[in-house]
């Protein structure tokens, strides 16, 4: 391979991953912008969103064999599913640990949201001990769980290409770009997308202006949820692996995209995951892997003392 | 009775509870059967109890919330070891190491705090996190110093006037462990007590007020971030020479910072004694309950290693979450709650008589007509 | 002794109660004999001797780790669990915590600890990671409890010159020996597996670490050998077994065109990952591992068709199946005990527990240092793998190793390596 061919590789190889953690950023972001908490559980239902994803790809027997069109289908179905249920699961946690907490000290939903993800977590650790064939029979609980290649390593460049552009790489693509299309166009233009936006803005005078602030912090949850089930689903196909703790390094990665981004910013979390992503893959390429993981928290903190703000976000005053 | 010694003895009281309790537990393991035999498990109650204790300067007293107690911790670990190992030209020994792990944890504070501490509080949070996360990999990729996963191994064991310490008897350990957590509480409490205790409480009251009053709120988040940075290294060096080794990098990592941060908020939050009560609920559940359970069911065949959920110790998380949980919802202030927390977290409730303050300094008096605090004539109840 | 550390407790309990505290202190000293007569729970009796383990049960290495733990259990059945007049107990210890997924070294430490003072503990079975063994080796030293490993490849637990320099001496305070591994370290596995690569063609190889005592040991000494063996080493890496897919990494060893990926380190450290990442790459290559990865959860986690044909194995021994005589007696048994295959490490579980047996029946007392001497003192053992030794280290004198691959989803012997 030449240069430029790594390097082009490498662009599309990080801003595939990219796109996943923008996936998942966004819905830090968007749960940071309305109530100003970093909902750590984030990262784990996106776990479970995969857990559920496999089970259900388990009990329709599907793999790497199953026709085109069989696949095609049931990735989408794959995809709706998991985010139906990460979005009312994400919902439910927010009634029952969230919402009592919305007066209290700041510091109270954090600790609350620390404890749900080891509660998630625990359950995806209960979940790959299902005595299920995609689960190996539920003899190793912890051990990562292999997921089925729906999605091919097929070269769509052709096979002599050096560069790879595979049936992996375009499902990434197909699946998150409308996504966020979509998102944008939800929250710049439906009425539910003003009020989340004027919630965001100040609680108290969307109140005042008669919103349901409490409906529309739900509504933040469903579909920050919901984007993140469908975020694992593109995560378990483009990875081909789930294992109940990868909640938190996608989490952590996620997260740092949305601050990079400017926490609060949905363009904001989506330039900060793509960003992210190319950082892994030229860390890996030009520097060294194992430093990989040490570069992005120093980006994170050098960002964080420099331009707290990031690099979309509005320029925060401590509320007072 | 002396004003002094009245304030003392009243803030004292728990402590000696504890202490009484720490003093008996070894002449219990004499009496009891091997499975209720629970000294040579303390050891680790006392190591958390320090870490906690550290965390609660910062985040009990000052309030900043601190996701990355663990990454102190590494570095009190590995600075006792290159301190104290063989192979390092430095040979302090177990105490000389000891007593220069703190300065290094603090310096390694300071280091983080200065360029970070003005931030707002998730912000802060989040820099902790990420710098617990830097720690774990530098001490792994730096190897010429820290030996990387290999580990720097053996570590000496605590030596006093001569006595060696061995592993088959954890009564000197117990002791000597359970001695420096007294001195670190001891230490806390007169922080708590002292012009600075209070400067660390009005930043976390109310930072904007606290500036008004002249107090410089990043000279003194710095403090108690390197404070608490001395105490969690204090801890990591113990911790070394209990392990006799560093362990890998790998080891301290978030699961071990967010298990000081659930002692600090299940025990009570800026309350010294309901840090000790967390470390001891915590990690008793962790380390005494949940093992000594699984290994009951599994010699009884009631649970296996194939059968996941059958396994008490796989639900550690699952209760330590819902516990998180459940404090936050019903019992923000912790287990044993320091009053000024409680008071602040009920604020929309009517005040009780126990909620009165005093007038001269501030400090909730209870039912009782002279402030514990400053010692001050406080009007009867009405 | 006692007088010393009553004024040591008392400088540090000085802050209150100093009289009390040196007073529990001195009594807290010489506490255990104490225990044993006065009460009668926790008594030891004397002809019960226990062998414990301690092995990662919990994680990806559970199912190897269980058939380990059943070699071991068939070694003491078929002794009827006594040995002369006493009565063997086997205690299962899991070594690892279920948020690691691996080994814990506190736990292990704690282990170790609870051997050390458990008086009816007179062998130790264990460990199965290297990073593990140097946590408990320098305890059990201490008290000359005998430390059998069935699985500990690592070079410097045991030999001088291969590690650092105070190494293995820092894991024997006491001087003596009383680790022994039945299993062939990896100084003669990573070397085998350069000559394999050597023999399978290959002229550029690229090196990757888990970061891990042993897979960062064998990775080394694989580069070396196979330096020497005129195999260019084209890259040597390590990777974050954390990270969810090593695609940016692969593109980066494509680049240097090696014709074998040789990965140091074990199924935990996502050994399945990186196999997945180098097929979704596009990079077609042999991809070899060592003995830590021999395990089904291996070919579970990378997906049977990223690895058939393609992952070359080497373990220190030879695949149960291909076991001959008293090893060949301990497979079929197996089968027919436990109505299973057993994974590659079972059979040094069994010959593990038969060592400490055999160190038992010759010490013929409740003595740790007696069993210890008989233990590392053996010599030309008759066991399930063959007639072997153990030479002053502790070490095996088997060198016997062999060459697998994956075909249809199982390993595949190839060939013995190393004679």
């Amino acid at each position: 391979m030449s240069t430029t061919e790594v390097l082009l590789q490498q662009l599309i190889t990080g801003l595939s991953n990219g796109m996943i953690i923008a996936l998942i950023a966004l819905g830090y972001t968007m749960v940071y912008g309305i109530i100003e908490l970093i909902n750590f559980a984030h990262g784990d239902l996106f776990m479970l969103g995969g857990f559920l994803a496999l089970t259900i790809v388990g009990m329709l027997g599907l793999d790497a064999t199953t026709g085109n069109a069989t696949t095609f289908v049931a990735v989408g179905g794959l995809v709706a599913i998991s985010a139906i249920f990460c979005g009312s699961l994400n919902w439910t946690i927010d009634r029952l640990a969230y919402k009592p907490l919305r007066r209290a000290p700041k510091l109270a939903p954090l600790v609350s949201a620390i404890g749900v993800s080891f509660v998630l977590m625990n359950i995806g650790l209960f979940w790959g001990g299902l005595p299920m064939d995609v689960f190996s029979d539920g003899v190793a609980a912890a051990a990562p769980k292999d997921f089925p290649a729906l999605a091919s390593n097929k070269n769509l460049l052709g096979e002599a290409s050096d560069i790879r552009f595979t049936v992996k790489e375009l499902m990434v693509l197909v699946i998150t770009v409308p996504l966020m299309i979509g998102l944008t166009m939800y929250v710049k233009y439906t009425r539910t997308g003003k009020a989340m936006r004027a919630v965001a803005q100040n609680p108290i005078a969307a109140q005042l202006m008669g919103i349901d602030v409490n409906r529309v912090i739900g509504t933040t949850f469903i579909i920050g949820g919901a984007l993140g089930g469908a975020a694992s689903v593109i995560y378990s196909l483009y990875n081909n692996t789930i294992h109940f703790q990868m909640g938190y390094r996608a989490g952590m990665d996620a997260f740092t995209a949305a601050v990079l981004g400017g926490i609060g910013s949905l363009p904001g979390a989506m330039l900060g995951g793509l960003l992210i992503g190319l950082v892994r893959a030229m860390s890996d390429q030009y520097i060294e892997a194992r430093w990989t993981n040490a570069v992005v928290f120093t980006i994170l903190i050098l960002i964080l003392i420099f331009r707290p703000s990031g690099l979309l976000g509005a320029r925060l005053r401590e509320k007072v | 009775m002396s004003r002094w010694a009245q304030s003392r003895a009243s803030w004292l009281k728990p402590d000696f509870v504890f202490l009484a309790v720490a003093l008996v537990i070894p002449v219990l393991d004499l009496i009891l059967p091997g499975f209720l035999q629970i000294g040579s498990q303390m050891r680790q109650i006392f190591l958390f109890a320090i870490l906690g204790l550290g965390l609660n300067i910062v985040t009990g007293f000052t309030g900043l919330l601190h996701l990355g107690v663990a990454a102190f911790m590494a570095i009190g670990v590995y600075a006792f070891a290159i301190l104290s190992s063989e192979i390092y030209p430095f040979r302090f020994g177990f105490w000389g190491a000891l007593a220069l792990t703190p300065v290094v944890g603090a310096l390694a504070g300071l280091l983080l705090g200065a360029p970070t501490l003005r931030l707002r509080g998730d912000y802060l949070a989040i820099v902790t996190l990420g710098f617990g996360e830097i720690v774990q990999d530098v001490l792994r990729n730096v190897e010429t110093v820290t030996k990387g996963t290999q580990g720097i191994n053996p570590l000496p064991y605590p030596n006093v006037f001569g006595y060696e310490f061995v592993t088959e008897t954890y009564q000197p350990w117990y002791f000597l462990f359970l001695g420096i957590v007294v001195l670190v509480v001891a230490l806390n409490r007169n922080i708590e007590n002292s012009r600075l205790g209070r400067a660390f409480i009005s930043v976390r009251e109310d930072e904007l007020a606290a500036t008004c009053m002249g107090i410089n709120t990043v000279k003194i988040k710095l403090v108690a971030f390197a404070l608490g940075a001395a105490l969690c290294s204090l801890a990591g060096g113990l911790w070394a020479s209990y392990l006799g080794s560093t362990g890998e990098p790998g080891n301290y990592d978030f699961q071990v910072s967010i298990l000081a941060v659930c002692i600090v908020i299940v025990g009570g939050m800026g309350n010294i004694s309901g840090v000790l009560l967390g470390a001891l609920v915590m990690i008793g559940i962790d380390s005494l309950v949940l093992v000594q359970l699984t290994r009951y069911l599994q010699q009884q065949g009631l649970s296996s290693t194939a059968n996941v959920m059958s396994m008490p110790n796989n639900w550690k998380y699952m209760i330590f979450g819902l516990a998180l949980v459940l404090m936050m919802r019903f019992k923000p202030e912790g287990l044993l709650p320091s009053r000024r927390v409680k008071a602040e977290l009920h604020h929309d409730e009517p005040p009780k008589p126990a909620d009165r303050l005093c007038p001269n300094c501030g400090y909730p008096t209870g039912t009782s007509t002279v402030c514990t605090e400053c010692g001050a004539t406080v009007a009867a109840s009405s | 002794m006692k007088a010393a550390i009553s004024i040591g407790l008392r400088t540090v309990g000085w802050f209150c109660l100093g009289s009390a505290v040196s007073l529990l202190g001195g009594c807290g000293n010489d506490s255990p004999a104490n225990a044993r007569e006065a009460s009668p729970a926790p008594a030891a009796n004397p002809k019960i001797i226990k062998i414990v383990s301690s092995l990662p049960r919990t994680g990806s290495a559970n199912a190897q780790t269980t058939t380990l733990v059943n070699g071991i259990k068939m070694a003491i059945d078929e002794v009827g669990g006594k040995v002369g007049e006493f009565t063997i107990v086997y205690e299962d210890w899991d070594d690892a915590s279920p948020q690691r997924g691996n080994w814990d070294p506190a736990v292990e430490t704690a282990n170790a600890n609870k051997a050390v003072s458990d008086p009816d503990v007179m062998a130790y079975i264990g460990t199965y990671n290297s990073g593990a063994a140097k946590m408990s080796m320098p305890i059990l030293n201490r008290a000359n409890l005998v430390m059998v490993s069935p699985a500990n490849t690592a070079v410097e637990l045991t030999k001088p010159g291969l590690g650092e320099a105070h190494e293995p001496m820092a894991y024997r305070p006491s001087g003596k020996v009383n680790y022994v591994r039945v299993v062939p370290a990896d100084d003669i596995q990573g070397s085998v597996a350069a000559d394999w690569a050597k023999e399978l063609g290959v002229k550029r190889a690229f090196v990757l670490h888990d970061r891990e005592v042993y897979g960062k040991g064998i990775a080394e000494i694989f580069r070396r050998r196979a330096k020497e063996a005129g195999v260019e080493i084209v890259g040597f890496e390590g990777i974050d077994a954390k990270a969810p897919n090593y695609r940016s990494l692969v593109t980066k060893i494509k680049e240097q065109n090696p014709e074998l990926v040789y990965f140091g380190g074990t199924t935990q450290s996502n050994a399945g990952q990186v196999a997945k990442d180098l097929v979704s790459g596009g990079l077609n290559v042999k991809f070899m591992v060592p003995d830590g990865c021999f395990e089904n959860a291996f070919i579970d986690g990378a997906g049977a068709a990223n690895v058939n044909e393609r992952a070359f194995i080497t373990f220190g021994g030879v695949p149960p199946e291909k076991l001959t005589g008293k090893g060949a007696e301990f497979y079929e048994n197996y089968k027919s005990t436990y109505g299973s295959e057993p994974e590659g490490y079972a059979v040094y579980g069994y010959e593990a527990a038969k060592v400490a047996l055999a160190g038992i029946t010759k010490a013929g007392k409740k003595d740790r240092e007696a069993i210890r001497q008989a233990i590392v003192s053996i010599k030309d053992f008759d066991g399930a793998l063959g007639k072997w030794s153990f030479d002053e280290n502790g070490d095996t004198t088997l060198k016997t190793m062999s060459g697998n691959t994956v075909k249809n989803g199982k390993f595949a012997f190839v060939k013995v390596l190393g004679q």
